[in-house]
């Protein structure tokens, strides 16, 4: 994978997730490293705050010194850069850095009081799931504190709505990039109206599932090692070391309630694994 | 931006985009002032008016300092707040030199350092940290009472609203009302801009209603003390009680003009610097010098200046107008003013928590002040050590205060004036000297660098002066300190608030010195005088 990864950092536990999967991902791929921090234009959020440039100015200097810190956490070999850019949001501000290096990947941190290994999504993360033309990596909490241990291989968690094929090209993409094997899991019991209990959930899997999957299996093999593996319910396999979930976000732009209700929401949540979502649509250009 | 524009990233140390290079190591603490990369301004004369409005919380100020004012100059209060307006319009400007030539957070600290040195800049900082911490406090206390009035008027049950006077239910609904403005300031919770525009217009539009409902109860016989306005209220001449008398009036208008130059100041902030300020300043002061006499003229008319009842000067209202008038005033109405003082406190407390905590973190960064306080949050980008200490300190004193006295908010207001003769004056002389190589390089410059600032500066600091002695009279504040038995002699309390927390800052000041000399050597901030620009 060419291109840049584009980190949105603070100088917190989260933004240390957050750099520490793009630190992952960037080693594994081969991509360039963009340590961004978004800070408020004129030193404020709030419009009831006379806006102050010279506050500006010494939080940009500030923002230069978390920033140098956080470079010497960076392994040696890593082409990165670190930046200071201003934004009336967090997430405008990522997704403007995001247009600006051509970033090919967006990486964030849970939002802070997430339970250790678990993604809690902020704000700034729903924000950009459903505005981000760019895929989004979401670092579990705690992720700094884990042992680098590669990218042996990606589970992509796949459904039948549209999207699926933006997805499956993303995992391919990724894959040859890092090498890493790729593991197919059937997202289709998910896909039925929250409220089914998991006895009938398990009753849905029929046909058109086993034919998706083969379709993806099809397109995958010949260039990375394929494993197939169907989602029944709750428990959702076992994870390598390492590991990165890959999931369209065809079911998470729709609206938040929806999102956070589904079933597939709550597996996210137990998610101990970092994550990637891919946006439906393709990026313009990309 | 493709990659080819980007620098390429060596391994060791890491290079950045052009324009935001970040260092290997952090930017040394330099003599002079950094500004650069700075990007076109947002703010258009109708956001700078809000602006300004909303800082000086016209609702907050009259209630809190008006009864100051009558008690002093009696029926010429318009004229002692037009008065009053003058020395701070002639400082103002000097603010706007200074703020155009040195941007910077520590604002009347930096720059009274730069031009003075460690000392009088470190007073200066202190001056204004005591001054906004003061009226953190008094804000606060405000708001309590008109919360528990509020509650009252729409219940309808009288007795809710003199709850407030009971000192530990007062001290710790005020105490949550500063840990709200506190989370609030710290986690710089965004406030949107209609929202503000929202509630400047409910409040302009209340205080009117007020004054109307006042003028026309008295011109149909239901005043508390009808009076017919004259034109001696006008007359500054007028004023009766020599100078003391004068001086703490202006004192009292001093507070009440308090805040509006934050519309002048905004230059690199404004989308055009050369002329949103001064056309919102104008507007600014224009509307609230008219907002202010309406009141006045108003309230005058309606209660007159006796001690008794509802008489303003009063001293068991003085110290919070509204709070007594509005019922008799506005009937049933009544609960859209405590709304409107209520909200207008609250809209100021979050843009006044950040003069204190920006200054103690300029004075944090150039070492004055331990280090700690020029600690960012990393996740909120607030000064987050000097918020939650300004607020520790702001409660502690309220709690303190009230318990020694319950017109507490009176004294504050008091001391508050003298706090704000005393930074603003040595700021204005800041400007007089820190330019002194550019006083004759033109006509403009003489007036805005040298003249208005120097005689501006001058006036606040006598005033200063006058009211640090007259304010050693037991009779000055609500109680003296030191007493004897029959109550006789002692000293005001006004007096060991003013001079006694400039003194307290002056031992802090020595301490540190000890601690911690770089910034006392001038290591940290250089003292400068830019030389003229004028071509020989």
């Amino acid at each position: 994978m060419t291109g840049s990864i584009v980190v949105g950092y603070t100088a917190t536990d989260a933004g240390a997730d957050a750099l520490a999967l793009g630190t992952r991902l960037a080693r594994a791929t081969g991509a360039a490293l963009r340590v961004v921090i978004v800070l408020p234009s004129e030193g404020t959020m709030s419009k009831a705050v006379a806006p102050e440039r010279a506050y500006e100015e010494l939080l940009r200097e500030q923002a230069r010194t978390w920033l140098a810190d956080a470079a010497k956490t960076i392994p040696a070999g890593l082409v990165h850069s670190a930046h200071v850019r201003f934004a009336e949001s967090f997430g405008e501000g990522l997704q403007a850095a995001a247009d600006e290096f051509g970033a090919t990947l967006l990486v964030l941190g849970a939002a802070n009081g997430g339970a250790l290994r678990r993604h809690r999504l902020g704000s700034v993360a729903s924000e950009l799931l459903h505005a981000s033309t760019v895929p989004v990596a979401l670092a579990p909490a705690g992720l700094s504190r884990e042992p680098d241990a590669g990218l042996p291989r990606i589970t992509v968690a796949t459904g039948t709505r549209p999207g699926a094929e933006l997805l499956l090209e993303s995992a391919v993409r990724l894959a040859s990039a890092s090498g890493a094997a790729v593991r197919l899991v059937s997202l289709m019991p998910l896909d039925v109206p929250a409220g089914l209990n998991t006895g009938a959930i398990t009753l849905l899997k029929d046909a058109h599932v086993d034919q998706v999957l083969a379709s993806a299996r099809d397109r995958l093999s010949g260039e990375t090692d394929v494993e197939v593996l169907q989602a029944g319910g709750d428990s959702i396999v076992d994870w390598l070391p390492g590991e990165i979930v890959l999931v369209g976000s065809s079911r998470l732009a729709q609206p938040r309630r929806l999102f956070l209700g589904s079933t597939a929401a709550k597996m996210l949540r137990e998610l101990p694994v970092p994550m990637i979502v891919v946006p439906r649509t393709r990026a313009e250009g990309a | 931006m493709s990659e080819s524009t980007k620098s390429p990233l060596s391994t060791a140390a890491h290079a950045a985009a052009p324009g935001d290079a970040v260092p290997g190591t952090a930017d040394p603490v330099t003599g002079g002032i950094s500004r650069k990369g700075l990007s076109v301004g947002t703010v258009g004369v109708l956001g700078a008016l809000v602006m300004g409005i909303s800082c000086i919380a016209p609702a907050y100020t009259y209630t809190a300092g008006i009864g100051g004012a009558v008690g002093a100059v009696g029926f010429q209060v318009p004229a002692i707040l037009l008065l009053g307006f003058i020395p701070m319009l002639l400082v103002a400007f000097g603010y706007r030199e200074l703020n155009k030539a040195m941007p910077d957070s520590g604002t009347s600290f930096t720059w009274a350092t730069r031009a003075f040195g460690p000392y009088v800049g470190w007073m200066a900082g202190w001056g204004l940290i005591v001054a906004t911490i003061l009226v953190l406090s008094n804000l606060a206390g405000i708001a309590v009472d008109f919360l528990f009035l509020l509650i009252s008027q729409i219940s309808g049950n009288e007795a809710i609203a003199e709850i407030t006077r009971n000192p530990f239910v007062n001290v710790a609904v005020c105490l949550i009302f500063v840990a709200l403005a506190t989370w609030v300031s710290y986690r710089d919770v965004s406030t949107s801009q209609k929202l503000q525009y929202g509630l400047v217009a409910f409040q302009i539009a209340i205080l009117v209603l007020f004054a109307v409902m006042a003028i026309v109860e008295t011109v149909q016989g239901g005043a508390f003390e009808a009076h017919m306005p004259e034109f001696a209220w006008f007359n500054p001449l007028e004023i009766k009680g020599g100078l003391s008398m004068i001086v703490m009036g202006l004192s009292a208008s001093v507070f009440m003009f308090w805040g509006w130059d934050v519309t002048l100041t905004m230059n690199e902030e404004a989308k055009d610097p050369e002329r949103t300020p001064g056309r919102a300043a104008m507007l600014t002061v224009i509307s609230i010098i008219a907002i202010y006499l309406l009141l006045t003229v108003s309230s005058l008319m309606y209660s007159g200046i006796g001690d008794k009842g509802l008489g303003l000067t009063n001293e068991e209202i003085g110290g919070n107008v509204f709070f007594a008038l509005s019922g008799p005033v506005m009937g049933g109405l009544a609960f859209l003013l405590s709304l409107a003082v209520l909200t207008s406190s609250a809209s100021s407390l979050q843009s006044t928590f950040i003069s204190p905590a920006r200054t103690l973190l300029a004075m944090g960064h150039y070492g004055a002040v331990p280090k700690r306080f020029a600690g960012v949050s990393p996740r909120f980008f607030t000064p987050g050590f000097a918020t939650i200490a300004s607020a520790v300190v702001a409660g502690g004193f309220y709690a303190v205060m009230r318990f020694l006295s319950e017109d507490a908010l009176w004294d504050t207001i008091l001391a508050l004036g003298m706090m704000i003769c005393f930074y603003y004056g040595i700021t204005a002389l800041s400007c007089v000297w820190y330019f002194r190589h550019q006083w004759f390089d033109s006509g403009k410059d003489f007036f805005f660098k040298f003249a208005s600032p120097l005689v501006g500066g001058i006036i606040l600091l006598v005033l200063f002066v006058i009211t640090a002695i007259d304010s050693l009279a037991p009779d000055y504040g609500s109680i003296a300190i030191g007493a004897d038995e029959n109550g006789e002699g002692g000293i005001g309390i006004v007096f060991f608030i003013g001079v006694g927390l400039l003194v307290f800052g002056g031992v802090l000041m020595l301490v540190q010195r000890f601690v911690s000399p770089d910034f006392f050597r001038g290591k940290t901030l250089s003292m400068d005088a830019p030389p003229s620009l004028r071509q020989h």
